[in-house]
């Protein structure tokens, strides 16, 4: 055995697109590494998933990873119209650094997933599909999206079932970071939220990362898989979202007659725990172009 | 009685003790006539007992006392202590943790360190692979590392930024406490101590056991090397085992060669663990991971937890330090005392 040269190893990174987020995550999505995207559902995960996936063809020079995606996901459909969409204006804003003329899309190689098992097939066939695509764009960034949906549902709340569940856990995260390790690659997941009720959820109520409470929406809420996936991923982000309400849109107050409410949704990215990275935030908005950081400058 | 380490028959043997000679060194300095009056042994016989005592006496002890131990490779409780006092030990570069670790982490122990994820196990494993470089003239081991990485949590550019400031931090002790810049130029540099770090990156259990295996011939060959950081100890063990028994006999054989590498060659051995739910009686208890034989094995345990918005570590098990829990945070620059300012050591 031989120990590694820490000298000649740089961890590679995709970026996500936006300068600013690169600069929250010290250059983006980290290879060799299990990131994982917490956030309830419309907050925004599968835009950066997308996003991602193309920015990986973008050569290593420009923050990419010359390299083409694979997307595994588990809730349907999966949004090839947003991904259209979404490369449209990558190709526009990218053109001279992308290497040929083709459609950005055909390099996000898509596969539906439906239960954990079948998670794990895939990945015991993912090993000799990443093997074959070095001859063109090698894979090096897997997403799923996501992760929770395949446990949610297939486990009774039994101590033995939960321990298998863990068990589970732990071989898909051990199988994905010997992925990630063998081709470089960098490997992206989402999960979902459940929500907190009482003031104090025992197991649940546990303060992971550092993240006192995390909320969305006005609810408080954990993610899910509780913590023994926590254990499993190298990085966590959260994205939050609310509902911000503008009380005066034309000059007068909501209940007067003919003011009307403005709302407006506040979006937020949170480093919860990362081995590189402090404790952070940004905020970030949506458009038809993709997902970007804003920088809130006071007034 | 160290009488029965003399090759003589047992009759002998028997009349020498119930004569009161129980110790070589009582046979030092008695003739032999007098011994063969004394124990009814004829003379011959006691000078031939006197030659293989005064032989024992010259060979076998290696010991300054003039108390010979029974059994080879034994030490007597005072040779012991002078051995233990005289150990360095690393600091974690929290005053406040060290305090309530004795000075740091010990030498020719194995440490287990565990928490929650995000709580900065890796980050202080980090910085104890770097704090053990410093060298002696900062008070330090001037030893080497070797990085166990079974998660892949490490990253090079934060190893790179902790080295950063701990060249920093002693480049100011300089200035401020020993003003004769000219002795003790620091010479190192952050890629220097990056390239004393020796990393492994381990996929599997079976990688695991073949590298704690193969430490004993690695150190033999790299004899600077003053701690081993294995992050995590736990996790390749945390899946399916269709023979549990088999998985509490490969780590209790693993933390047996890992505690045997630490006394063998003076080195800290440093676990980092995870943390899981203990289902008793109803509820959930949280707990380090890997079950309750492994909990035996490690000689000191540390927990780190979140009380409130700051990180704190408890002594959970230690044989020699009262349990006490101190704050500490992650800075940019590693681990560092809490900013708090009511942080006080809570001795429990």
């Amino acid at each position: 055995m031989i120990s590694q040269n820490l000298l000649q190893s740089t961890t590679q990174k995709c970026t996500t697109g936006c300068p600013i987020l690169d600069r929250l995550l010290r250059g983006g999505i980290p290879c060799d590494s299990i990131t994982e995207i917490v956030a309830e559902s419309g907050s925004g995960k599968t835009q950066i998933c997308l996003q991602l996936s193309l920015h990986a063809q973008l050569p290593v020079s420009h923050g990419g990873l010359s390299a083409s995606a694979l997307y595994l996901h588990t809730e349907f459909p999966f949004p090839f119209r947003r991904l259209h969409q979404l490369s449209l204006s990558f190709r526009s804003s990218n053109a001279r650094h992308l290497p040929c003329n083709d459609n950005p899309c055909d390099r996000v190689y898509v596969q539906s997933v439906h239960s954990a098992d079948e998670l794990l097939e895939i990945m015991s066939k993912t090993e000799s599909f990443i093997e074959s695509s070095k001859t063109q764009l090698p894979v090096r960034l897997i997403v799923i999206d996501s992760i929770a949906a395949l446990f949610r549902s297939e486990f009774d709340n039994t101590p033995v079932e939960l321990k298998r569940r863990s068990s589970l856990f732990f071989k898909i995260s051990s199988m994905l970071k010997a992925l990630a390790r063998r081709f470089n690659l960098a490997v992206l997941l989402t999960n979902q939220v459940v929500d907190m009720v009482g003031p104090n959820e025992g197991i649940n109520g546990l303060r992971i990362g550092n993240l006192g409470c995390l909320y969305t929406s006005g609810r408080r809420v954990c993610p899910a898989l509780g913590l023994a996936w926590a254990n499993c991923v190298n990085s966590r982000l959260f994205l939050s979202r609310h509902e911000e309400v503008n009380r005066e849109e034309n000059g007068k107050l909501i209940g007067e007659s003919g003011g009307f409410v403005c709302k407006q949704t506040r979006r937020k990215l949170y480093v919860v725990f990362a081995p590189h990275l402090p404790e952070s935030s940004c905020e970030f908005v949506i458009t038809r172009e993709g997902l970007f950081g804003v920088e809130i400058t006071a007034c | 009685m160290e009488i029965w380490r003399l090759p003589i028959s047992a009759s002998q043997r028997g009349k020498l003790i119930s004569a009161g000679y129980t110790t070589l060194s009582s046979l030092s300095s008695i003739s032999s006539s007098d011994l063969a009056r004394e124990s009814k042994v004829s003379e011959s016989e006691a000078l031939d007992i006197l030659k293989f005592a005064s032989h024992s006496h010259s060979g076998g002890s290696e010991m300054s006392s003039g108390n010979c131990s029974i059994f080879e490779g034994a030490q007597n409780a005072w040779d012991m202590l002078h051995e233990e006092e005289s150990l360095v030990h690393i600091t974690t570069s929290s005053a406040d943790l060290d305090n309530i670790l004795g000075g740091g982490i010990h030498c020719k122990e194995v440490t287990e360190i565990g928490g929650v994820p995000g709580i900065g196990k890796t980050q202080l494993g980090i910085q104890i692979a770097v704090n053990v470089q410093i060298p002696h003239g900062f008070g330090g081991l001037g030893g080497k590392a070797i990085y166990i990485d079974t998660e892949g949590s490490f990253m090079v550019e934060r190893a790179l930024q902790i080295a950063e400031a701990c060249i920093g931090d002693m480049s100011e002790y300089n200035r401020f406490i020993r003003k004769d810049f000219q002795a003790c130029e620091i010479r190192m540099q952050p890629k220097d101590i990056l390239g004393n770090i020796f990393y492994f990156r381990i996929c599997s259990y079976t990688e695991q056991i073949a590298l704690i295996n193969y430490l004993d011939k690695f150190i033999s060959e790299h004899k600077d090397v003053k701690v081993v950081v294995v992050d995590s100890v736990t996790f390749h063990f945390r899946q399916d085992f269709d023979d549990m028994a088999l998985r509490t006999r490969v780590l209790s054989g693993m933390a047996l060669k890992l505690m045997k590498l630490a006394k063998k060659f003076s080195l800290a051995v440093v676990l980092l663990n995870q943390v899981t739910t203990k289902h008793t009686e109803g509820s959930f208890q949280l707990a380090l991971a890997l079950g309750d034989s492994w909990s035996h094995t490690c000689t000191n345990r540390i927990v780190l937890y979140w009380n409130g918005n700051e990180r704190y570590a408890y002594i959970d098990k230690s044989p020699s330090l009262r349990s006490a829990s101190a704050a500490y945070s992650v800075t940019p620059r590693g681990i560092r005392n809490s900013s708090s300012s009511c942080k006080r050591i809570r001795m429990m």
